[in-house]
């Protein structure tokens, strides 16, 4: 099977690998696996009290769609607001990597991943904010 | 159920015999060949554990089942068939393929315990564009495949695939647990776990090949 370009440059250089503390204020963590290939994806994201995010970091165990999709996430998420960001589909990933049709379920992983992240940033600054109550 | 005409009328789950395509007899219900003829039968629609003559159970003894399915594929190798008609021919590999996929099925935890969870009409958590959020397992996972990717030395990660090992039969023994119990919510977690470990396995073996390539 041939793997487009895109795909095999996220592949060979993948961006954003690494972790953030997860208790670092303005950190949300996304922790999501998809249990057919035994994969398992971390994707953070720092988030500036003006509700954009700053910096994002992933680390995936799996194949190397899935690895090309959370490297490319991250990229397209750094400078969004949360709520951009939020609204990445799948769809955009997978066309984007030319992901052929076996692979998609890496780009909902990746969809799921962002989501989740948001989720936990929202989760935690809410607790935050009450804290301070 | 293909059970019909002359075969008793028994009150068993599964019918205990059929009618012979050749020659009208009855052959019982998993048997490969006529009893009275001896032409090899078509696989019906049988379970994969009643094909091997088990109750629907998930612990099962693997070994003596291989060892029911080589005999059983000898029987049914195709240069046994070259002189036999076509449609001999063609039930042979039917019955040689249904026989395959029945034991790939049952020799795999995992595939066990989600074919067990299909025909108690519960839906595994695998399948194809499913994703799962549970934290517990999937930092379960992930500090498992981290530990791994750090590992360096073939020591190291011989004690991880013994301790993953370890752990897989730990929860082989929860999903038995689950299911004997009809807890099809946790047998669904526990086997998404299982598939995981079996996974996180089949990485670090591949890892030791790999350093002791190097």
């Amino acid at each position: 099977m041939a793997y487009s370009e895109q795909l095999i440059d996220h592949y060979e250089n993948p961006r954003n690998v690494g972790s953030f503390a997860k208790d670092e204020a303005g950190v949300g963590t996304g922790l999501v696996g998809a249990p057919a290939c035994g994969d398992v994806m971390k994707l953070q994201i720092k988030v500036n009290p003006e509700g954009i995010i700053e910096d994002a970091k992933f680390k995936t165990f799996g194949c190397g769609s899935a690895i090309a999709s959370s490297s490319l996430i991250t990229e397209w998420v750094k400078g969004k607001t949360i709520e951009d960001a939020g609204q990445i589909k799948n769809s955009q990933i997978a066309e984007h990597l030319a992901l052929p049709p076996v692979k998609i379920h890496c780009s909902i992983l990746a969809e799921d991943a962002i989501k989740a992240a948001i989720a936990d940033y929202r989760t935690k600054s809410a607790k935050g904010a009450e804290g301070y109550e | 159920m293909s059970n019909t005409g002359t075969s008793e009328t028994r009150t068993a789950e599964q019918p205990q015999h059929k009618v012979c395509w050749s020659c009208k007899g009855p052959v019982g219900a998993t048997s490969l060949f006529c009893e009275t003829c001896n032409a090899i039968q078509p696989p019906g629609q049988l379970d994969h554990f009643t094909r091997f003559g088990l109750k629907r159970t998930f612990i099962i003894d693997v070994d003596a089942i291989e060892a029911t399915y080589l005999k059983q594929q000898q029987l049914l190798h195709p240069d046994r068939f070259a002189s036999k008609s076509a449609r001999e021919q063609a039930l042979s590999s039917q019955q040689a393929a249904t026989l395959n996929g029945a034991f790939e099925t049952l020799k795999n935890p995992v595939a066990r315990a989600e074919y067990l969870l299909r025909l108690a009409g519960h839906e595994p958590e695998g399948g194809e564009g499913h994703t799962v959020n549970d934290p517990e397992l999937l930092m379960e996972a992930m500090e498992m495949r981290e530990a791994l990717h750090d590992a360096d030395d073939r020591n190291a990660v011989d004690t991880m695939i013994k301790d993953t090992r370890k752990a897989a039969r730990a929860c082989e023994k929860d999903v038995a647990d689950a299911l004997e119990q009809n807890a099809y919510d946790r047998a669904k977690k526990l086997t998404t776990r299982l598939r995981y470990l079996m996974k996180m396995t089949e990485e670090a073996r591949a890892k030791k090949s790999r350093l002791a390539a190097a």
